[in-house]
């Protein structure tokens, strides 16, 4: 399971989890027989409810949590057989608070911590600690304190500590909650260059937006089971669905939707679609 | 993993209707026969008794087995560093220059016995008390409510601490940290990263709370507080405390002037 250098093609199999259930101590299931597949190269979106078990799911794919019953294999080996630290060089995790993972003098030694734990040669450390400064544009706060930056700052590094480990499947937990608008673009666009490089993306969010820019893959959520595994597009176009879930589409969704009577059959997702699809609308109507 | 909001557990328990006054007495007074009597006897059935309160006051498995297991790791230390380095009395097996005696178990086992009751009764205190209660209690006692409060709040806090040390955890295991590897001090170095996480953490929460309490007019002066729920001592309350009194007052006699529980083995 030594992949640090992307060794799976695209459309090999990545993750599969089988019958998978999860209680946490004494409590009732969290996860209730979840069957899954994410394919090399996918980029896949975890929506649901608070509670309904996105975060607890993920977590088992890096090992931090173990079935209660099923089981989750990571490129054809089971992760129970494996422990955390090991997994870390496969499935990278950024944790919804940055704070979590915070500790080091500068920001230069925490970007460091991850490649320093997965074994790496102290100048393979240090090229990647700078490519990841560069890269997440934090050159310039290198040797300043990580724990006293601004929220956004403390993020980005959170995820250069992260970027830095090079693993093939990359998790990120509501990664753009409490960024700017800008800050979230400039995220994702690093975080969609990364997929075009083969890796495997796993986004936990509430924000459809993203939802619907990004993913092109979408896994609904509710009360600890799968209740829809599908294109986003689909997904985005199943009302019922979306009503039973709470979820919310994005304003330029239903927007689109009530215009569809002039542009029918189009099932427009992104401000990009709705400006091919209705850019001439006004000309139109008039 | 989940993190628990509070101590507290809700339940309909005798203990859980005892006035929190009296549940506080309960605690100083046990503590400090705790801190006076060195017999291991003594110890053990104190030990029991709490237990037997718990399991009276409906506390599930699950809580006895937290305790314990927090506990367990400090009470073997304890002792055994007890036992390893205060030899007294004749010896019952030497080794090289390790000396073991009956006399030093029974002292490791005071201890560890002692340690690990004391948290039993703070913890059927906090586990059947709630927040609330705890503070109006301290207010009753004529404590200054913001101090009340503090303390309300530090306990309050313990099960979120113990979160975020999960939540951390499982994030610098996430960077490939294994906190499993080396022993002793490599074992520390390892928890470094958690531990340096955590203060920062708690630094950070405890801030936003101050500023969250002070937001909300926490501390303005000449406010004085009413209560919704105001606490009563009933009849069986006085009964307790009069109890809690009469056995304290009667074991502390006992062990000033006959000597009882003063030694490690025998009771008298």
């Amino acid at each position: 399971m030594e992949s640090n250098g992307l060794a799976h093609e695209v459309g090999d199999m990545c993750l599969e989890a089988t019958d998978l259930w999860f209680a946490y101590e004494e409590g009732p299931s969290v996860l209730k027989g979840i069957s899954l597949e994410i394919k090399v190269g996918d980029f896949v979106a975890l929506i649901g409810q608070n509670g309904s078990g996105k975060t607890t799911l993920a977590k088992h794919f890096n090992g931090l949590l173990r079935p209660s019953r099923g089981r989750v294999l990571l490129y054809g080996e089971d992760n129970r057989e494996h422990p955390v630290a090991h997994l870390a060089r496969t499935v990278g995790y950024v944790f919804q608070n940055p704070d979590h993972q915070i500790f080091s003098a500068t920001t230069r030694e925490e970007i460091a911590f991850g490649p320093r734990n997965i074994g790496l040669e102290e100048s393979e450390v240090q090229q990647r600690t700078e490519q990841a400064l560069e890269y997440f544009d934090l050159t310039a706060y290198a040797d300043h304190q990580p724990a006293i930056l601004g929220f956004g700052l403390r993020r980005k590094v959170s995820i250069a500590a992260v970027y830095a480990m090079r693993t093939d499947v990359l998790i990120l937990d509501e990664p753009t909650a409490g960024l700017d608008w800008k800050s979230t673009h400039e995220l994702m666009q690093r975080i969609v260059a990364l997929h075009r490089t083969g890796h495997t993306i796993i986004l936990i969010t509430h924000d459809m937006r993203l939802v619907a820019e990004y993913a092109p893959r979408c896994l609904v959520l509710r009360d600890g089971n799968i209740l829809a595994d599908d294109d986003t597009r689909e997904i985005f176009r199943q009302a019922d669905l979306l009503r039973e879930t709470h979820i919310e589409l994005p304003q330029i969704c239903r927007l689109a939707r009530r215009l569809e009577p002039f542009n029918p059959g189009r099932n427009i997702l992104t401000v990009a679609e709705f400006l091919e699809g209705y850019g001439n609308l006004a000309e139109r109507m008039r | 993993m989940p993190v628990g909001v509070d101590l507290y557990l809700k339940r309909q328990s005798w203990l859980h209707r005892v006035d929190p006054r009296v549940k506080l007495l309960f605690v100083g007074a046990t503590i400090m026969i705790l801190l006076v009597i060195k017999n291991v006897f003594f110890m053990s059935a104190a030990l029991l008794l709490v237990h037997v309160i718990h399991w009276s006051a409906k506390m599930p498995r699950g809580k006895f087995l937290f305790i314990w297991k927090t506990l367990l790791p400090i009470a073997i230390l304890i002792s055994t560093l007890w036992v390893l380095f205060y030899p007294t009395g004749p010896p019952i097996l030497e080794i090289w220059v390790i000396r073991i005696t009956v006399l030093s178990l029974a002292q490791g086992g005071v201890l560890a016995l002692r340690i690990t009751t004391m948290a039993f009764v703070v913890f059927a205190w906090l586990y059947t008390t709630d927040h609330p209660a705890v503070v109006r209690s301290l207010v009753k006692l004529k404590v200054p409510y913001e101090w009340g409060l503090t303390l309300a709040l530090a306990l309050r806090y313990i099960p979120t601490f113990q979160g975020m040390y999960g939540m951390i955890s499982e994030a610098q295991q996430a960077r490939g940290l294994n906190i499993s590897q080396g022993k002793g001090f490599r074992r520390v170095r390892a928890l470094m990263p958690i531990f340096v996480a955590m203060v920062i953490s708690a630094m950070r929460a405890s801030d936003q709370l101050a500023n969250a309490l002070q937001a909300r007019a926490f501390g303005a002066s000449g406010v004085e507080r009413t209560y919704l729920h105001d606490i009563h001592f009933r009849p069986l309350d006085w009964a307790y405390t009069v109890f809690i009194l009469g056995v304290t007052f009667l074991i502390l006699y006992m062990n000033l002037r006959l000597g009882f529980g003063k030694h490690p083995i025998n009771l008298i």
